[in-house]
């Protein structure tokens, strides 16, 4: 098993939900290790912002993209190659802000790409603004007298756009978020785990999902069901809310080809056309 | 002089099938052994307004449109009040006695007659057909053949209404076109032609957002998915479209985008990462009018300084503009190839004017390069970004060697493509990528980088489509011209156009404010003798222009 440390020093404040997502993730490429995942067939793509800065300290392949843009080049890596195992990473500003459209647009086509949101309620990296899941009434630099928009709910959110796997994990449930993280890779299809991830800068929210999260037991077999607890506020459910079987992006468009590992040469090509 | 130019001009609503009318008539003409040209003057919208299509043949290659016309064939009122007066001494206007009375004109009641043949639907585009045939004495049964082969709905319908139509005009008939029809051609639109060449080249995905003019590249390559074995996909936006290109480039796959200006603001964030995270990328920018929304479905070169400014931050990258179909076949193959041997982007800048308009085409793929680049032979402590004396890095690709890890960085990085802030990891960062400039300017030199028609004294420089119109041009000019156009932009082909520095030429160029002039004056300190502009969105006819041309030598 390779190493999957870098040398590069990490700058995540120290008790930054961050550390319980890479901890997960870590921990999660083993098992998939074991499921017989390879680490050399996971390739990972990142936005920008704190979330972001996991690339330079997960020893895999990939591509540091643009902000908003990580599921765009996932995306593309997808269907080039198949074969690998597509994990992206983003942020709540990145994702469901700048990124907006590519979420939506990967789930709606079932891409069959794994999406962990870190969602810590804020844009870290800018130093706090409020973000599209930002609470009403968030206090930030740009919103110093509250912000007065609704959020959004991610879980909801992507179930409506036609996500096939559907989770939401907490990163100070490391366990669970690993296990939420190996079926999500191992799921074909759109998988989206949201994780709750406190800032200690900015949105120490450490104590309120001590107190108010709660594991769901089984998937919720209606959809109505799995929207209500999605929503619920007064407990927050982790767990898998959703889960189906959908025919994939890549396969209704080649079945079961491989574009980069059938590529042509341009020799093979002017044979063929000539 | 050139007088064995013909040119039949179709006009009527949108959605009359005027353009394909147009295309079946100019696949007779080559089969017929002529050289034919096709433009489609067209607006933003899908039905009525004013369309008309234009072809042009003749023996030797034509190269451009012309506005006055031997055959004019009217649907409608509106076609007929503007095109009665381009009609040549001795042509002929047929229009639609259904919707205008005009005297010398000959009128047919074409919708009358269509209506009698369809029960339900219409197809008034086959009235065109028809006539032409007539016209030119060409065989019932080739007509019959060609409208079976290029419509494939409502066939006998068709053939009864192009019957009774054929055997209307051909009592006038005046001017018989006795071939053989046994020529083999390939009618091809400039974006055909670039789909083609980026085939040849080793092109796995297009990815796109419509707008026209680039559009029909995507419908194209779309289309041809089984038979080319490329993936189009039309994607959310424009920056999807060029953030799944580099990301099917991390993954080994040749890919290229394209669209026209307004689609290339919103790519230019990403066109900058292909800089950074040194993305081999092929690019298409098909200009139009603008700015902004523009005119949607005209042609322009407003976007030079765009193309070679687009992005941000500074890095190497190339910018050529073919300027005929054949290059427009080459270059996307060099330029596909250039984007990989140097890993940075490459944009191909054409305008609506070569992407849309059509000629029949021999294309030679043989001598067309391959995109392929440096392998890292699967050494284990990789590093993407390699600082070599070249500035490029070898690649590997996910899964290729087990043991590496293979990381792009849009972010500043060491070679390891981890980020960094270093201020010396930072310039030797941005050293190594501008080493490239050098490699691309050799690496370029393996192609035509400029190309010289004529030998005159009188230079004039263009590029683009703008070089087709001035070839034609030239056919009706005994002055001594000599058109110089630059291919490749950037990097400045500075060699091959040194002769020229300082000295004064004649510009020609779609733009209003000398784009192209400025550029020249920039690069090779041209002086403008003329400035010759058009921004009306249309294409000079060749006999204006020559005429221009002659005021400009006389000034
Ligand atoms: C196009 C663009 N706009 C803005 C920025 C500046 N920026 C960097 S990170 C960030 C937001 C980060 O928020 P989020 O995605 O929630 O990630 P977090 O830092 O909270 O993990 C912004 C706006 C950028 N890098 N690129
Ligand atoms: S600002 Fe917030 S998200 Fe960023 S590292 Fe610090 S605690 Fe983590």
């Amino acid at each position: 098993m390779r190493e999957l440390d870098t040398n590069k020093a990490n700058t995540w404040c120290s008790g930054c939900g961050n550390f319980g997502i890479i901890n997960a993730v870590k921990k999660a490429i083993h098992d998939l290790n074991a499921k017989e995942v390879g680490t050399d067939d996971i390739v990972i793509t990142a936005g920008i912002g704190c979330h972001g800065k996991i690339f330079d300290y997960l020893n895999l392949s990939g591509i540091y993209g643009l902000h908003g843009r990580a599921l765009a080049t996932a995306q593309g890596i997808k269907l080039a190659n198949p074969d690998l195992k597509i994990i992206s990473f983003g942020g709540d500003g990145d994702s469901l802000g700048e990124g907006l459209e590519h979420t939506l647009f990967a789930a709606k086509r079932n891409m069959d790409i794994t999406l962990i949101l870190h969602n810590n309620g804020n844009y870290g990296l800018t130093t706090g603004q409020f973000s599209p899941l930002s609470f009403q009434g968030y206090k930030g630099l740009s919103t110093p007298f509250g912000s007065i928009e609704k959020p959004f709910d991610a879980v909801p959110l992507l179930i409506e756009a036609g996500a096939t796997f559907v989770a939401r994990a907490y990163s100070a449930r490391i366990d669970h978020l690993c296990e939420m993280i190996v079926k999500a890779v191992q799921h074909k299809g759109f998988s989206f785990v949201e994780v709750l991830q406190p800032c200690v800068a900015y949105n120490n929210t450490y104590q309120l999902f001590n107190q108010k999260v709660k594991h769901l037991e089984i998937v919720p077999d209606k959809l109505s069901q799995a929207l209500t607890l999605a929503r619920s506020t007064e407990d927050i459910y982790i767990g898998i809310f959703h889960q189906e079987t959908r025919a994939v992006y890549h396969e209704l468009l080649y079945q079961d080809a491989n574009p980069y590992r059938q590529r042509k040469s341009a020799a093979e090509r002017r044979e063929h056309k000539a | 002089m050139s007088e064995n130019i013909y040119t039949i001009l179709i006009g009527g609503r949108a959605g009359e099938g005027i353009k394909k009318a147009a295309q079946v008539i100019a696949g007779l003409l080559c089969q017929a052994g002529k050289q034919v040209y096709q433009a489609d003057d067209y607006q933003s919208l899908i039905r009525g307004g004013h369309n008309f299509s234009t072809v042009s043949s003749s023996d030797e290659t034509v190269y451009a449109a012309y506005q006055d016309a031997d055959l004019i064939i009217c649907f409608d009122h509106r076609s007929v009040e503007e095109h009665a007066g381009f009609l040549k001494p001795g042509g002929v206007l047929f229009c639609n006695s259904d919707e205008s009375d005009l005297e010398d004109g000959a009128g047919i009641p074409m919708t009358s007659i269509m209506k009698k043949h369809y029960p339900e639907g219409s197809n008034i585009g086959i009235v065109a057909i028809a006539i032409f045939c007539a016209h030119h004495s060409i065989h019932q049964y080739i007509m019959r053949n060609t409208i079976k082969q290029q419509f494939k709905r409502n066939i006998a319908e068709n053939i009864a209404f192009a019957d009774e139509i054929y055997e209307l005009v051909i009592k006038k008939s005046s001017e018989p076109m006795d071939h053989p029809f046994d020529h083999q051609y390939r009618f091809l639109s400039g974006n055909q032609a670039i789909g083609l060449g980026a085939y040849y080249a080793g092109l796995d995905f297009y990815f796109a957002y419509p707008m026209t003019p680039a559009s029909s590249l995507l419908h194209y390559l779309a289309l041809k998915k089984e038979s080319l074995g490329i993936y189009a996909i039309h994607a959310e936006s424009e920056l999807a479209a060029i953030n799944m290109a580099i990301g099917s480039a991390v993954a080994g796959c040749r890919s290229a985008v394209g669209s026209s200006g307004g689609g290339f603001a919103l790519m230019q964030e990403a066109f900058s990462m292909a800089g950074i995270v040194e993305a081999p990328l092929l690019c298409v920018l098909t200009s139009r009018p603008g700015p902004a929304t523009g005119v949607s479905t005209y042609t322009a070169q407003e976007d030079l300084w765009f193309a070679i400014n687009q992005g941000h931050g500074e890095f190497p990258r190339v910018v050529a503009s073919p300027d005929c179909h054949e290059r427009a076949f080459s270059l996307a193959a060099e330029l596909l190839s250039l984007a990989w041997e140097v890993q940075t982007p490459a944009i191909l800048l054409t305008e609506k004017q070569l992407s849309e308009d059509m000629r029949n085409l021999h294309l030679d793929q043989t001598s067309l390069p391959e995109a392929s680049c440096l392998m890292d032979n699967c050494s284990k402590d990789y590093k993407r970004y390699a600082i070599t004396e070249s500035g490029i890095s070898p690649l590997q690709f996910p899964q290729d060697c087990p043991e590496s890890v293979v990381k792009w960085n849009s972010h500043e990085h060491f070679e390891t493509g981890l980020r960094t802030d270093a201020a010396g990891a930072m310039i030797a960062m941005k050293d190594k990528r501008n080493r490239k400039n050098a490699v691309l300017e050799k690496a370029t030199r393996k192609y035509q980088r400029v190309a010289v028609y004529g030998n005159g004294e009188n230079v004039i420089f263009a590029y683009g489509s703008t070089v087709m119109e001035l070839r034609e041009a030239l056919k009706y000019t005994d002055s001594g011209f000599r058109i110089v156009a630059p291919i490749y932009l950037e990097p400045f082909p500075f060699e091959e156009l040194k002769e020229y520095e300082g000295k004064a030429a004649i510009v020609v160029e779609h733009s209003s404010t000398g784009q192209f002039a400025r550029f020249l004056q920039w690069k090779l300190k041209l002086q403008t003798k003329r400035n010759i502009l058009k921004y009306d969105g249309r294409a000079f006819d060749p006999i204006k222009l020559a005429n221009l041309l002659e005021e400009a030598i006389h000034a």
